[in-house]
């Protein structure tokens, strides 16, 4: 009788103890998941923050979009915000898709020809990107009109 | 069967007693044992059976989409150039852009590069094809179809209206 108790006890110990390692081991997935999470969320919200955000800049609401002209003042001003540390991440990079991508970075001298706008070059991390679209105010024969093209945000955090 | 003093046949109860209660035992072991193990197995097949993370979610074909409606077109009307939403309506009214180019040929054509330059599908990449269809209740407007059409799919619906007319946009990326 006093054998079976001490036998079904340690049993039941290796049982929990196996259970216990599998749920421990799945932490670490678990957390990088969750910076992953945040890292998407940011990135949806950064399109809609203020500095971002195109408002009703060019007519009417829109969803999505960054406005162009805000974001390179922004760069020039990013120092202001303790250089990102503001947003959290480790980089932020605008990158034009259509029309076709040449890969310029964007300075004031040769903005608008132009194609990557990188507010926080980032060293290392991990990227999540999230499409927008990238409007700017076009000025021609006095008329102004709105140009928009189709861009992602690149956001890059520790993960 | 124990032989006695007297050679009689008589069995000794407590050794095969003892036997009883010690195989006894070990069954109810066994049982708990193979309880717990059943317990184990449908635990494990119920936490294995969970879906796997998809390569593309859902938010990114929504945003796809959204980002696409405000593109300006190379088609121009009498205010400046058009947007993809607005050009939908051109399309779908027979309207011409300025210079009488097609406006569901200048549809499609801006469509079709914002689809290939945002989705490469087929090309080694994660997305193995996509599916964006335009649909009113006229009918099908338009449709760009580019890959493989597999079983893992995320995508987003959009519907539009203008001047009495609606249309609706499903955009599907398979993975």
């Amino acid at each position: 009788m006093a054998f079976m108790i001490v036998a079904v006890t340690i049993f039941f110990a290796l049982v929990g103890m196996i259970i216990l390692v599998t749920q421990v081991s799945g932490l670490n997935q678990k957390a990088a998941a969750l910076r992953g999470e945040n890292a998407k969320l940011l990135v949806s919200k950064i399109a809609d923050s203020p500095e971002f955000s195109c408002g009703n800049s060019f007519g009417t609401s829109m969803g999505s979009c960054i406005d162009e002209d805000k974001v390179m003042n922004l760069k020039s001003m990013i120092n202001k915000y303790g250089k990102g540390s503001f947003w959290g991440v480790n980089g932020i990079e605008i990158r034009t898709i259509y029309p076709l991508n040449r890969g310029i970075e964007c300075t004031k001298e040769n903005y608008p020809d132009c194609s990557v706008i990188s507010l926080i070059k980032s060293v290392n991390g991990t990227g999540v990107s999230n499409f927008v679209s990238l409007c700017r105010r076009d000025y021609s024969s006095g008329i102004s009109s709105a140009n928009c093209t189709l861009a992602e945000i690149i956001v890059t955090y520790n993960g | 069967m124990v032989k006695t003093k007297n050679n009689s046949d008589r069995s000794v109860a407590f050794p095969s007693r003892i036997q009883k209660r010690g195989q006894e035992e070990m069954v109810g072991f066994a049982l708990i044992v193979i309880i717990v193990a059943v317990i184990i197995i449908i635990f494990l097949g119920l936490s294995l059976s969970k879906k796997n993370v998809p390569a593309t979610e859902s938010y990114e074909a929504e945003n796809f989409v959204q980002a696409t409606l405000q593109y300006t077109t190379q088609c121009r009307d009498s205010f400046g150039y058009v947007q993809i939403d607005s050009l939908i309506f051109d399309c779908l009214n027979g309207v011409s852009c300025a210079g009488e180019s097609d406006s569901c040929e200048v549809l499609n054509s801006t469509l079709s590069g914002l689809l290939k330059e945002g989705w490469s599908a087929g090309s080694g990449g994660l997305t193995k094809g996509y599916i964006f269809n335009i649909n009113s209740s006229r009918g099908n407007l338009l449709e760009i179809k580019e890959g493989e059409i597999t079983s893992g799919s995320k995508g987003s619906y959009q519907p539009l209206s203008r001047g009495g007319n609606s249309v609706g946009i499903r955009f599907t990326v398979y993975n």
